[in-house]
């Protein structure tokens, strides 16, 4: 039976007063100023919730070791999922994103993301081969690209990059050196890097140099440098020549919605409008709703932090990134503590995905980082996120409780 | 398996450093935007609105084939309303007066063309200056109304362009569904029939975006200096297969017809490569009525027309071949060996039974023994009667099909539809098995009953008997002229071969030369010293009226440069109305473009 007073009872606070206050914010971003009343997002929201405790409830009881076991089925579920939304999904703007069970609607890149998770922590906990060997590596980057495929196709991109960050996190955590993580993230640095000659050349020497002083051998030095230049020359002409004005368009927009002006670009100024007169107390409660904030077609979901700082002000928003910034340092606390590797790297992933989305989410509001169309976990409304975000937490809450385990 | 914690304390540290960089960042960022900058967003988010204003880019010019304009561009104004700045009962009163509709219009159209409320939504297109100057002037009277520069489509009037230019119109909700991605958007403007509608991918370029800050009274004060403004990219320039001179006089002389014709097409192709020289259909309506919304009075009188001008008479309009058939029947009949070319048949006595029924000629005078040249010459319905029932129904249909009949020619703007080519089958389905004789054959084989072309289809199979049988795909874009100044030349697409042999077209050939050279030729009248011409006329019986006229040539008969096909509706005899079309518009093409041929004939007159 759980041993009640040993669970970490701060982090799920911390958990609730995020989502607490994700539901206030969600009744100010639905608010109408005609009617007095608004939308019933916020009450659906409060419905997901109960929701999201129950799952949390029922995910504490399970022994870790359980969810070890099953971490492979649990992966295979998920891709078989990502298959059938493809084949049978609802679209919306033409991307095939969900299920609709009844008013349900089942996002399975979410589920995959778990189970993404879990199966990375098991694969890179017990297998036996050292950290950085091509084998292991291709292993574990084989099953993160086989649901990244499967989701671009949707397209879904914002969920991809996550995948990535995840599995460069776990390679991370699971001791594969520094050097090597940069040296395989490297061919993404120079394709950025090369179009812009000087930026491109620097760039270039610095790597050489970094590979220079590692010393790590020369057929890996050799090969790092080869693909690094193959990369930066046959990038431009690509781009350049072998693909018309049009495509080019098309690729930037679906890289950077920002770009497209009608729909994203616009959403950032309004946004960035909205964060900055805020000031430092904020507007007050719903009394950001007559300004720019109308402007904002997606506040409830993927902007909701900008309603937070409209009314709110940097008080507020300062209140929200402090408790993330709480709920990430437990999360390492809790990965550094676990002895068994399998629930060390569950707890990093979990920190790795709420930490990945956070910063994303947050970031755009103010330009910092690309409209990716993340949401901020805890926060947004949505029944999917919410109760993603209340799992990892859980995770974390087993992990924490049996981390004298092997 | 147990976590070994071998540098483990080190990747700690490196993280750890990480996590406390990024919240910086955020907490820096957010203090800089919502603390330092505090000031200049309070004034933002007070004072101004930004307002998207998307640059439409220049719809690309249609040209002819001698770079000779045929549709552009003329500036005009476009008043719009955005929706999220409107006051009630006042942006909308003032519209009324302002535009002089009345207010179910007015929302009706805004919510047709809406898009988001920060978007412009166009009310009315083609405005002129002295209601822009109004709006200038007292902008703040007008609360979320905007106006925009926007070129409308201006075509040629008078030369029935419409036939293959189409015209442009407000896209449609279906027509945004059926492209998806976001080119277009409610309000946009897209090709809705003919070349507009077919090239419209080139010709619209991509629209550019621009921010304009206004105040909150409604006054512009100008660009946006937080956000760059995207140009549009221009259209790309088309030019066409159509020569413009040659359908003006094609438009011309049918327009000279006596006024009962008010009714027919003409389509004229260069049978070397399928290019089209002029299409027209009749009546003629006027593109540019098209390029504003329709006054719905307008738009009442064109659907109500009995003579329906809407219909594109040589691509969906559909007729009996008449006699100008009666080569498909030959051929086959050469080919299955039925007859030979020199073979006379049992003489034309005016009519001939065929089990109890009386088969009429149309000349009851009869037209004695006849070989098949004389036959086609004289275009005598006896001999067809003959030889059809010697091919037999599928056969024959296999040959009508081959040559083009009963499918779409593959033209290059929509609305072809491809007549009917009946067989057994499609007899059987229509009567009921057994419930016809194959006497049927005998109306089938000289062009009438349950076969039906098009104008165009027609033309086609000219095109073939011209250029010894091979067949170009008719089409009417000859060159892109790309924004950036890149030429995309349109080369000539092989269509399908003529089902006969070198001997069989030589000999169909022959007999079509005779319709006009011949003594007895049904189009004797349009034979002239400059050069031969090559055609066959027919009747096309209409159940309805009198019968339509037909009229199929090519010139110069030895080395064609023009294949032109003429149908008037309810014009009787095809020797009477059509023919003299077709010769008139044969011989200005002509005299334009292989001037050779007439000096040729003045040498020996001087001498």
């Amino acid at each position: 039976m759980l041993e009640y007073r040993q669970i970490d009872w701060k982090l799920i606070g911390s958990a609730l007063v995020l989502s607490i206050i994700g539901i206030i914010l969600i009744y100010s971003a639905q608010y109408d100023v005609q009617t007095g009343d608004s939308m019933n997002y916020y009450s659906r929201q409060m419905i997901w919730l109960a929701i999201a405790l129950v799952t949390l409830i029922v995910l504490i009881h399970i022994p870790l070791r359980m969810i070890d076991f099953f971490s492979y089925l649990v992966y295979i579920g998920a891709f078989v999922l990502l298959l059938l939304v493809l084949i049978i999904g609802q679209s919306k703007g033409g991307a095939a994103r969900w299920f609709a069970l009844g008013p349900i609607h089942l996002t399975p890149s979410d589920i995959a993301k778990l189970a993404l998770m879990a199966a990375l922590s098991r694969f890179l906990a017990y297998s036996k081969l050292p950290p950085q060997s091509i084998k292991r590596l291709f292993v574990s980057g084989l099953l993160t690209v086989i649901p990244v495929m499967l989701i671009l196709k949707q397209p879904d991109l914002g969920t991809s990059i996550v995948f990535i960050a995840l599995l460069f996190s776990l390679w991370f955590w699971s001791g594969l050196s520094p050097f090597y993580l940069l040296l395989i993230v490297s061919p993404i640095f120079s394709l950025l890097a090369s179009f812009h000659l000087i930026t491109l050349i620097i760039y270039l020497v610095i790597l050489i140099t970094a590979i220079l002083i590692a010393r790590r051998g020369i057929l890996v030095s050799f090969f790092a440098v080869m693909i690094n230049f193959i990369v930066c020359f046959a990038a431009p002409i690509i781009w350049n020549d072998l693909i018309s004005g049009y495509q080019r368009l098309r690729i930037l927009t679906f890289l950077d919605p920002g770009r497209d002006p009608r729909q994203a670009g616009y959403q950032i100024i309004q946004s960035k409008i909205a964060i900055g007169s805020g000031g430092i107390t904020g507007k007050g409660f719903l009394g950001g709703t007559q300004s720019q904030l109308k402007f904002l077609p997606e506040r409830h979901t993927d902007f909701i932090f900008s309603v937070l700082g409209e009314e709110f002000g940097f008080l507020g928003t300062l209140l929200v990134v402090l408790i993330f910034a709480y709920i990430v340092y437990r999360g390492v606390a809790i990965a550094a503590r676990c002895r068994s590797k399998f629930a060390s790297n569950l707890a990093w992933g979990a920190v790795t995905i709420l930490f990945f989305q956070f910063f994303v989410n947050v970031g755009m509001t103010f330009g910092l980082m690309p409209v990716t169309g993340l949401p901020l976990p805890f926060l947004s409304y949505g029944g999917t996120s919410l109760i993603m975000s209340w799992t990892l937490i859980a995770f974390l809450i087993l992990a924490d409780y049996y981390w004298t385990e092997y | 398996m147990r976590d070994s914690g071998t540098d483990k304390g080190l990747r700690i540290g490196i993280a750890s450093i990480f996590l406390v960089l990024a919240f910086l960042a955020i907490i820096s960022g957010l203090f800089y935007h919502q603390v330092i900058l505090y000031n200049k967003y309070i004034v933002e988010s007070e004072n101004n609105r930004i307002r998207i204003q998307p640059i439409i880019p220049k719809r690309g010019v249609i040209y002819d084939r001698n770079n000779k304009v045929i549709a552009d561009n003329r500036l005009s104004f476009t008043v719009s309303i955005i929706p999220f700045e409107k006051q009630k009962g006042v942006t909308i009163r003032r519209l009324m007066d302002l535009l002089d509709m009345d207010s179910t219009t007015i929302v009706k159209r805004a919510a047709a063309n809406f898009i988001s409320n920060h978007i412009p939504s166009p009310i009315k297109r083609g405005l002129d200056i002295d209601v822009i100057s109004i709006l200038e002037e007292q902008g703040e009277k007008y609360p979320g109304i905007t106006y925009s520069i926007e070129s409308v489509r201006r075509y040629q009037s008078d030369i029935a362009a419409e036939t293959f230019i189409g015209y442009v119109g407000e896209v449609s909700p279906e027509e945004i569904k059926a492209f998806p991605g976001r080119e277009y958007r409610p309000g946009s403007l897209i090709g809705k029939k003919g070349i507009e509608k077919t090239y419209d991918h080139y010709l619209r370029g991509m629209e550019g975006t621009e921010y304009i800050e206004i105040s909150a009274k409604g006054k512009i004060i100008g660009p946006y200096r937080g956000k760059e403004k995207i140009p549009a990219v221009p259209g790309d320039d088309i030019s066409l297969t159509i020569d413009i001179d040659l359908q003006r006089v094609i438009v011309d002389n049918f327009h000279s017809l006596d006024t009962q014709f008010c009714c027919g097409a003409i389509v004229a192709i260069d049978p070397r490569n399928g290019e089209i020289l002029g299409l027209a259909s009749f009546p003629q309506l006027d593109p540019n009525i098209f390029s504003g919304p329709i006054p719905p009075d307008i738009w009442q009188g064109i659907i109500s027309d009995s003579t329906h001008p809407l219909l594109n008479r040589p691509l969906a309009g559909i007729y009996p071949p008449g006699s100008t058939t009666k080569l498909v029947t030959a051929g086959a009949a050469l080919e299955l060996g039925k007859i030979t070319d020199k073979l006379l048949l049992k003489p034309c006595l005016g009519a001939m039974k065929f089990g109890n029924r009386i088969f009429h000629c149309w000349d009851l005078g009869g037209h004695g023994r006849l070989d098949l040249y004389h036959a086609i010459e004289q275009s005598c319905d006896v001999y067809f009667y003959q030889i059809g029932l010697l091919i037999g129904i599928d056969p024959w249909y296999d040959y009508v099909t081959d040559c083009g009949f009963g499918k779409k020619t593959g033209i290059d703007i929509p609305g072809e539809v491809p007549g009917i080519a009946p067989n057994s089958d499609y007899l059987d389905e229509l009567y009921g098995v057994k419930k016809w004789t194959h006497f049927l054959m005998l109306n089938l084989a000289i062009g009438q009953g349950e076969f039906t072309v098009t104008p165009l289809q027609l033309t086609q199979l000219f095109c073939g008997f011209a250029n010894k049988g091979m067949i170009y795909r008719p089409h009417l874009l000859r060159e892109r002229l790309r924004y950036d100044g890149s030429i995309v030349k349109i080369a000539p697409a092989p269509s399908f071969r003529l089902p006969f042999s070198e001997k069989t077209l030589e000999i169909l050939n022959e007999s079509l030369k005779l319709v006009v050279q011949g003594e007895h030729g049904t189009a004797r009248g349009r034979k002239n010293k400059a050069y031969n011409i090559s055609g066959k006329t027919g009747t096309a019986q209409n159940p309805h009226g009198e019968n339509h006229s037909w009229f199929v040539a090519f010139a110069p008969s030895e080395d064609p440069r023009i294949v032109v096909t003429a149908l008037v509706e309810n014009g009787g005899h095809g020797s009477d109305v059509a023919a003299p079309l077709v010769g008139k518009i044969i011989d200005y093409y002509l005299k334009k473009n292989v001037p050779e041929l007439f000096t040729k004939e003045e040498v020996p007159d001087e001498g």
